[in-house]
């Protein structure tokens, strides 16, 4: 007979090698970082002095570093489109048709298409002279707004009222795939009675949806709404990619970037990654409020 | 026991032959030179010379290792840190000035003696800090204007009359408005370098001093241009590769690039390489040749032998071997004033082959090769200050916000973090 505390140790174990990556290369940085963002860090000869809250302060009286968190909260908007659609989807590709494969693949798709590479096609998708503006130029000469040479030319990533949405459309295309990939798992963990049943008892579509999916869903939209969260407060390749800051699309990692490898400021890039962190973590409780089970 | 009389006989053996070795190793001083993202392209470049030089020098012996650019100067630091630097270092000239003000690579004016005046004044006021050359000038290239001549003939435009910048855009706009084309591309992500072409200041006496009526103006004109249509509407997004494509697809008139570009365009695009003429980029009042970058070889403080440092280091900057350099990459440029004499760069000035004609003009335009940047530590956030400048000049320019305006809100953000 095992008593409980050999069961724990065994429990540690098995636990151990994914502890231990985790350890080196997840907490081990975050908590350097934060020892960084308090420190004046030397990359010449690897001293950091203790400096108080400076990197805080400074980053709090910066503009760039405030445009650039409003441009990433702002970024969060991609959260709430990214979730409906992808579970919409994901209910759409559920059925047991034939030819769903194909669609799950061709959703799925962007996901595994490297960031560089489909960052420079939709580039050309969104060039004034480019895809995008192509085709929205034959609609309106198909419906008679525009006649003769008229083209549509809308700056798509250039001009700095509409660039972010721009660089949030591409993040909403390539990540569509992963959720509803996610949000299929958790559909099909429904069983089929629950939704016979309410069809024999008269409800709708649309009452199904709502009544039964999303909840059913709820454990899988919470982890899904995270993680978008975190992606799109982290969003900086999409934004390198696309328009590399310009046009008002400079995000807090961006600074983060800028700070530690054009700068070498490590300390005031650590301050504002904490800073980040912060957001992220905050919206995670408001999220695990909303989604989370109740005890 | 006979496996433990083995065992002792051969350590010894080869104790003994590792002793041999390091007694022979030690008579020769080791001048290991790193330089930045050239292997395994010159490889037979760098084996001859490398050969070239132990064989003079029976007593020393050149180590040539190359790396990233990116990797130069944190494994610089650490071996600074350790205390045992390279002899020669491959820096380009913000890092020079960076390094010097750090003292951490020397003074080279007494083992330069007389063989400083072989290289090119103005190469040598690159590497200058504070009255002292702390580098031997090494490669360089300079930016030349590919123009399309039908293009041109179109437009009524004379490549003879493109002899200042305001010529330049002039042409820009008769172009526009003759053919529909966009006239040029001038590179515009770097307001600080143009303002130096320019011959503006930036920073004078603490201050940033680029919202002056000069400099206004001169962001202006770029206004006009880009309202009037004469450059491409999404320039800002604008690199060397976009320019290239643009030029070989005939969406521009003018090319303002390295004279390497140009075998993209005979690859690319032959009918448009077949009326392709070559000009300088004209000087203005800033007095460089548009686009240089020089790069240069530094010796880092603490390395022992510096004096033996300097001879590896004239030997591969001397003409001779920056001759060889420039065959070798036929696009790159030397800075020694003999060398770019020579036949190799001039034989092609009365070519029909634009390529050929590139490499004459550009070797004429060395004499102007200056890299100008701001000095490193001018500013205690530079990454935050350019983005500023960068984001103001492209509102100016775009005609989103008026000249004057957006050039008052940088200044005011760059005099908060000039360093005092």
């Amino acid at each position: 007979m095992k008593n409980s505390s050999s069961y724990t140790a065994v429990a540690y174990l098995f636990l151990a090698p994914a502890l231990i990556l985790m350890g080196i290369f997840t907490f081990w940085p975050v908590g350097y970082n934060t020892y960084l963002a308090f420190h004046d860090y030397a990359i010449a000869d690897g001293t950091a002095t203790w400096n108080n809250f400076e990197h805080f302060k400074y980053i709090y009286h910066e503009d760039l570093f405030h445009s650039a968190l409003k441009n990433s909260l702002l970024y969060l908007l991609v959260v709430p489109c990214i979730q409906l659609a992808a579970l919409v989807i994901a209910k759409l590709v559920n059925n047991k048709l034939p030819g769903m494969t194909f669609f799950r693949a061709t959703y799925y798709i962007p996901v595994i298409t490297a960031i560089s590479v489909a960052g420079v096609a939709w580039a050309f998708v969104y060039k004034y002279d480019g895809m995008l503006n192509g085709f929205l130029t034959w609609v309106s000469h198909f419906i008679g707004y525009h006649s003769g040479f008229e083209r549509v030319e809308i700056d798509w990533i250039g001009n700095p009222d509409i660039a972010i949405y721009s660089v949030m459309v591409f993040t909403f295309w390539k990540g569509l795939g992963y959720y509803m990939v996610l949000y299929l798992a958790g559909l099909q963990a429904i069983p089929t009675e629950v939704e016979e049943a309410a069809i024999l008892d008269g409800a709708n579509a649309w009452d199904r949806f709502w009544k039964i999916t999303v909840p059913m869903v709820k454990p899988t939209i919470l982890l899904c709404t995270l993680l978008s969260t975190i992606a799109a407060m982290k969003a900086f390749q999409e934004v390198i990619v696309l328009t590399k800051g310009q046009s008002d699309t400079y995000t807090a990692l961006f600074y983060v970037y800028d700070q530690a490898f054009r700068n070498y400021n490590f300390g005031r890039a650590a301050a504002a990654g904490l800073v980040v962190t912060f957001f992220c973590m905050i919206l995670a409780i408001i999220q695990f409020r909303f989604f989370g089970d109740k005890k | 026991m006979k496996l433990k009389k083995m065992l002792t006989v051969g350590a010894a053996v080869f104790g003994l032959g590792l002793f041999a070795a390091q007694a022979q190793a030690a008579d020769k001083v080791k001048l290991e030179f790193w330089t930045m993202n050239l292997a395994p392209k010159f490889d037979p470049y760098f084996k001859q010379a490398v050969t070239k030089f132990n064989a003079a020098n029976p007593t020393l012996e050149a180590v040539w290792v190359d790396m990233n650019w990116d990797q130069i100067q944190p494994k610089l630091i650490a071996s600074l840190a350790a205390g045992n630097p390279p002899a020669l270092v491959n820096f380009n000239v913000p890092w020079v000035h960076e390094f010097a003000a750090q003292g951490n690579i020397i003074p080279l004016d007494q083992y330069l003696g007389a063989d400083k005046a072989i290289y090119s004044t103005q190469a040598l006021a690159d590497v200058t800090v504070k009255g002292k050359v702390y580098a031997f000038p090494w490669y360089n290239s300079v930016s030349i204007l590919a123009y399309n001549k039908t293009i041109f003939d179109k437009a009524g435009v004379k490549v003879d009359q493109l002899k200042s910048f305001d010529a330049l855009l002039a042409a820009a706009k008769q172009i526009n408005e003759k053919t529909g084309v966009d006239g040029f591309a001038p590179k515009m992500s770097d307001p600080i370098g143009m303002f130096y072409y320019l011959g503006l200041p930036v920073v004078e006496n603490g201050k940033a001093v680029f919202n002056s009526p000069k400099h206004v103006a001169a962001v202006q004109k770029f206004a006009d241009l880009y309202k009037a249509g004469a450059i491409p509407k999404d320039i800002f997004k604008m690199a060397f590769e976009q320019e290239i494509a643009a030029y070989n697809s005939g969406k521009i008139a003018m090319m303002t690039t390295a004279p390497q570009a140009l075998k993209r365009t005979e690859t690319d695009a032959k009918a448009v390489y077949d009326v392709t003429g070559v000009a300088q980029f004209p000087l203005d009042a800033g007095k460089m040749s548009f686009g240089a970058w020089m790069m240069d070889f530094v010796v880092p403080k603490g390395f022992k032998n510096p004096a033996d440092a300097a001879k590896l280091g004239k030997f591969l900057t001397g003409d001779e071997q920056q001759l060889l350099f420039a065959k070798a990459t036929e696009t790159t440029f030397p800075t020694t004033k003999k060398a770019n004499l020579d036949p190799y760069f001039q034989a092609g000035a009365n070519s029909k082959d634009p390529i050929e004609q590139a490499r004459a003009v550009a070797a004429k335009a060395m004499d102007g090769a200056r890299t100008l940047t701001l000095t490193p530590g001018t500013l205690t956030d530079e990454a935050a200050a350019t983005k500023v400048l960068a984001d103001n000049f492209q509102a100016a320019v775009e005609g989103r916000k008026p000249v004057k305006e957006a050039l008052d809100a940088a200044v005011a953000v760059w005099n908060t973090k000039i360093a005092k």
